[in-house]
C-alpha cells in the first residue's frame, strides 16, 4: 500500500525548464509531468526542514495520525531519545555524529538508511549511532506492524520533501528516509544493495536462523566492520552514480588485446575449486573469469559481481592476502563462497579468487602468483598503470579519462550504458563515465549531479509515463538524457549550450564511443575457464592443508 | 615462493586490537584499521626461516574458519584488551577452542594490549578515532582510567590452558615469559613480543623437520576423489 498521497512539492515558480524534444508518440505532450519535478534542493530547502522539525511537540506520536497526516512524518525524529547518551559507538563505524534524533547536524543530512530487526532491534543507520535511535527505530517497527495488522505492507510514505520507503526482507526491515529527488523505486533499488550487502556477509539462511533462535538477537554484533561496507556503497551512490542507478559495472578502459590477454591468463590460472577470478582496479572491472563446473548453467549476476567489486574495496583489504567467507546472494543467497583476495605488486590492482572450498587458501595463494607472474610477462602492470592514475588514494574511483577524450566542447560529463553487446549485455551489463572534474570536484556539486541523474532516471523509467528523450534546462547546466534499443545516454553539457549545440555535442559523444567501445567494455564474453586435468599447480602448497580439497 | 616453514596465528575478540598489534611490528606504525575482514595473511622472514602470520577477524561468524586458520600452528597469540576484562574471558569461552587443530606442541602467548589506554600514555586521540570500545561512560571521560585487567589475571588463564592442553608446567615456556602487555600505538612491548616468540618457534620448525611432516597426507600420492556436485558449499 501506498500510505499518503503523492504530494512531492510543487515546484514553487523554479526556473525548470523540462521538456521534450524529439520524444516519439504519447511522450510528446508530457508537459504536465514537468511541474511536479520538485525544485534542486536548495539550501533554504534545508534550512526550511531544520525549523520544520523544532516546531514539533515533543512526546511520541501514535504511528495513526503519520500515516494519514504525512507531513507531520519529520516527528519521527522525537526528542525524547535525546536522553539516551550520544555514545560513540565505534562499531557502527559511523564516525563522530551523535545521531541524537534532535541533533541538527543529524536531522540535516538529506537521505538516512536504516536497518532494523523485526523486534525493532537497531542493526544499522547511516548516520549517528543506533543506539540513540532505538526510540525512532521503535516508531518504524510500529508503522510497519500497525499496516502490517491489516493484512498489508507498507512500501512508502511520501510527506512534503521527505520519502520513506520501507523494505521487509525475511527477519530483516530496511528504511530509507529521503529528501533527495530520488524515486522511490530507486530507493528500493538502494536497500535492496544494503541488504544483499548484509546478505553477503552472513547468507539468508544464517540471518533467519538467528532471528528464529533468538528474537532480539543483537545482529550489530555479526556485522561490525562490515557498517563501512554499506557507508561506502551508499555513498558511492551519490558522489560517483552510475553502478546501482543503471544496474551495470564499471570497466577498466583498457586496449582490448591486453584485456584479451589477461582473461586468457585468468582461464589459465586456475586451481581446484576456483569458481571465479576477477581482476579489478578501484571498484572497476578488469576481466573476470569463470569456471565451467561451478558456474556452468547459472553465469554470475552483475548484482553479484558489483557487490564484489564493492567489497574489495574496502581498506581491509589493502594489506597482505585476505581469506574470507562471502555469500553471493543473487547466485545462492544461502551459501558461502570463500574469497582470497590480495593486491598484486602493491598496486590497487585487485585479485579475487573465489573457491567453494573453505581450506583452498594456499591453493589459490598459488594461484595468485601464477596470476603475477602471468601479468609481467604481459607487461600488464606497466599498461594498467597507464590505465589508471595509481598516484591516487586506493579507496579513491581511479577513472581513467577525461571528457575532454572525446573532444566535444561543452560536455562536462556523461553516462554511457550499452544496451546492443552482442549476446552480452544480459549476462553483464556495463557502462563508461569520464572523471567528474570541475565543477563537479565539491562533494556538494556532485551530490546535485548525481541527483539531477536520478531524477532524469527517474522520468525516463517512470513505470506510469516513460520517455525517450529528456533535455533539461537548469541553471547551472544543460541535461540530456536518452534512451533508444542501443544505449542508454545521460549527458551534462555547460548551461549556455543551445538545443542544436547538445544535439550535435550529443552526436559526437556518440562517434567517440562507437569508435572507443572495444577499449572501453567487454565487448565479448569471456569464455570459461577449463578446470585443470591434474591440480599441478597446487602439490606442494596444498600440503599445509592437511587433505586435498573435495568439493 | 617462499614457502612458511612455520605458523602464527593471532586470536582475540574483535576489536581488541589484533590487526594494529601486526601492522606495528610488521610496518611499524600506528594506522586507523578497519574490522578485518576474514583472515590475512603475512609472510615474515627471520633469519633464514620464512614465518606466516595469521591475522583473524575477531567475529563470530569467521569461526567456521577458525579450524583453517589454526591447523598446525606452531604459536598462538591470543589477545585480549586490558580496559575490557570481558575480552579476557572470551579468550577462553569461545577461542580456545579453535586451537584444537594446532600443532601439539603449539606455544601460546597471552597479550594484553592498549596498556596505553590505561597507563601515564596518552589518550586522547585514540578516544577520539573510536579505538577503544565499549568502555564505561566514566573511562571514557577520565584519561586514565585504572587498568582492568591485571597481568595476573593473563598469569591464570596461561595455566589453565596448559591444563585445557594436558601439558606440564616444566615442559613449555613460563607462565612469566608468554604473558606481554603490549601497546600497538606506542609499540610498546611489541618487538619484545613477536621476537621473543620468532625465536621460540625457530627450535620447533627445525625439530619439526628432524621429524618429518607430522600430521599432513602427501598429496602427490594421493589422488583427489571425483568431484560428484558442483555448485558452492552451504
Amino acid at each position: 500500500m501506498e500510505a499518503g498521497g503523492d504530494t512531492a512539492a510543487p515546484a514553487p515558480g523554479d526556473a525548470e525548464d523540462l521538456e521534450d524534444t524529439r520524444s516519439p508518440s504519447e511522450e510528446a505532450g508530457d508537459s504536465g509531468g514537468v511541474h511536479e519535478e520538485p525544485p534542486d534542493p536548495r539550501e533554504e530547502g534545508l534550512e526550511e526542514t531544520g525549523s520544520e522539525i523544532k516546531d514539533q511537540p515533543p512526546g511520541l506520536q501514535s504511528p495513526l495520525p503519520q500515516l494519514e497526516a504525512p507531513s507531520c512524518t519529520c516527528r519521527l525524529w522525537d526528542p525524547a531519545a535525546s536522553e539516551n547518551s550520544p555514545l560513540d559507538d565505534p562499531e557502527s563505524g559511523s564516525g563522530g555524529q551523535g545521531g541524537d534524533p534532535s541533533d541538527e547536524d543529524w536531522r540535516s543530512k538529506r537521505k538516512h538508511v536504516f536497518v532494523l530487526s523485526e523486534a525493532g532491534k537497531p542493526i544499522y543507520s547511516r548516520y549517528g549511532s543506533v543506539e540513540a535511535l532505538s526510540t525512532t527505530m521503535g516508531v518504524m517497527t510500529a508503522l510497519v506492524s500497525f499496516v502490517q495488522s491489516a493484512g498489508d505492507a507498507i512500501r512508502a510514505i511520501y510527506a512534503e520533501d521527505h520519502k520513506l520507503v520501507f523494505l521487509q526482507q525475511g527477519p530483516l526491515l530496511l528504511v530509507a528516509v529521503s529528501r533527495t529527488p530520488q524515486s522511490v523505486a530507486q530507493l528500493r533499488g538502494e536497500l535492496l544493495a544494503v541488504h544483499a550487502q548484509i546478505v553477503s556477509t552472513l547468507t539468508r539462511a544464517s540471518v533467519a536462523r538467528i532471528f528464529a533462535r533468538k528474537q532480539n538477537y543483537d545482529l550489530r554484533r555479526l556485522l561490525a566492520g562490515s557498517e563501512r561496507t554499506l557507508d561506502r556503497l551508499l555513498d558511492s551512490v551519490e558522489q560517483d552514480p552510475g553502478a546501482l542507478l543503471l544496474g551495470a559495472v564499471r570497466c577498466v578502459p583498457l586496449a582490448r588485446p591486453l584485456r584479451d590477454a589477461l582473461g586468457s591468463l585468468l582461464r589459465r590460472c586456475t586451481a581446484p575449486g576456483l569458481a571465479l577470478s576477477v581482476l579489478a582496479v578501484g571498484g572497476q572491472l578488469v576481466t573476470a573469469a569463470q569456471e565451467r563446473n561451478v558456474l556452468a548453467e547459472c553465469r554470475l549476476d552483475p548484482a553479484d559481481l558489483q557487490l564484489l567489486l564493492n567489497w574489495v574495496g574496502a581498506p581491509a583489504f589493502a594489506a597482505g592476502e585476505a581469506w574470507a567467507p562471502v555469500c553471493l546472494p543473487r547466485f545462492n543467497p544461502d551459501g558461502f563462497f570463500y574469497a582470497y583476495v590480495a593486491r598484486l605488486d602493491a598496486t590497487p590492482v585487485c585479485l579475487l579468487l573465489l573457491s567453494t572450498d573453505p581450506e583452498a587458501f594456499h591453493d589459490m595463494a598459488t594461484c595468485r602468483r601464477l596470476v603475477e607472474d602471468g601479468m609481467h610477462t604481459l607487461g600488464a602492470m606497466r599498461a594498467l598503470g597507464e590505465a589508471v592514475s595509481f598516484s591516487k588514494a586506493p579507496s579513491a574511483i581511479a577513472l581513467a579519462y577525461s571528457v575532454q577524450a572525446v573532444g566535444a566542447s561543452g560536455l562536462r560529463h556523461f553516462l554511457y550504458k550499452p544496451l546492443d553487446i552482442p549476446d552480452h549485455h544480459r549476462q553483464l551489463p556495463q557502462f563508461t563515465s569520464p572523471e567528474l572534474e570541475a565543477p563537479y570536484s565539491r562533494e556538494e556539486e556532485r551530490q546535485r549531479l548525481s541527483d539531477l541523474y536520478h531524477r532524469l532516471h527517474a522520468r525516463l523509467h517512470s513505470t506510469s509515463r516513460p520517455l525517450r528523450l529528456i533535455y533539461h534546462v537548469g541553471e547551472k547546466e544543460t541535461l540530456l538524457a536518452w534512451v533508444t534499443s542501443k544505449f542508454e545516454l545521460y549527458t551534462c553539457l555547460s548551461p549556455l549550450v543551445t538545443k542544436a549545440g547538445a544535439i550535435l555535442v550529443v552526436t559526437k559523444l556518440l562517434r567517440w564511443v562507437k569508435k572507443e567501445e572495444d577499449r572501453l567494455f567487454i565487448r565479448y564474453p569471456p569464455k570459461y575457464s577449463t578446470p585443470p586435468a591434474v591440480p599441478a599447480a597446487s602439490m606442494d602448497q596444498a600440503s599445509h592443508n592437511g587433505l586435498f580439497p573435495g568439493p | 615462493m617462499r614457502k612458511p616453514d612455520g605458523k602464527i596465528v593471532l586470536l582475540g575478540d574483535m576489536n581488541v586490537g589484533k590487526t594494529s598489534l601486526l601492522q606495528r611490528y610488521m610496518e611499524r606504525r600506528f594506522p586507523d584499521t578497519v574490522s578485518t575482514v576474514g583472515g590475512a595473511f603475512y609472510l615474515k622472514q627471520w633469519r633464514s626461516f620464512n614465518i606466516s602470520i595469521w591475522d583473524t577477524a575477531g567475529r563470530e561468524q569467521f569461526h567456521g574458519l577458525g579450524s583453517m586458520y589454526c591447523r598446525g600452528a606452531t604459536a598462538i597469540i591470543l589477545t585480549y584488551d586490558v580496559n575490557h576484562p570481558q575480552s579476557l574471558v572470551e579468550l577462553e569461552d569461545r577461542f580456545l577452542g579453535l586451537t584444537d587443530t594446532a600443532s601439539t606442541d603449539c606455544l601460546f602467548a597471552i597479550v594484553g594490549n592498549k596498556v596505553d589506554l590505561s597507563e601515564e600514555g596518552a589518550v586522547e586521540s585514540r578516544e577520539k578515532d573510536g579505538c577503544s570500545p565499549r568502555l564505561a561512560a566514566g573511562s571514557y571521560m577520565s584519561p586514565k582510567g585504572p587498568k582492568q585487567v591485571q597481568l595476573e589475571d593473563a598469569v591464570a588463564l596461561y595455566k589453565k590452558i596448559l591444563k585445557y592442553k594436558m601439558l606440564d608446567e616444566k615442559d613449555v615456556p613460563a607462565a612469566e615469559q608468554m604473558c606481554f602487555e603490549t601497546s600497538a600505538k606506542t609499540g610498546h612491548n611489541v618487538d619484545l613480543l613477536f621476537e621473543t616468540l620468532f625465536d621460540m618457534v625457530v627450535p620447533m620448525i627445525l625439530r619439526q623437520r628432524a621429524q618429518g611432516p607430522p600430521q599432513t597426507v602427501d598429496i602427490s600420492s594421493y589422488k583427489p576423489p571425483r568431484r560428484t556436485k558442483s555448485g558452492c558449499c552451504a
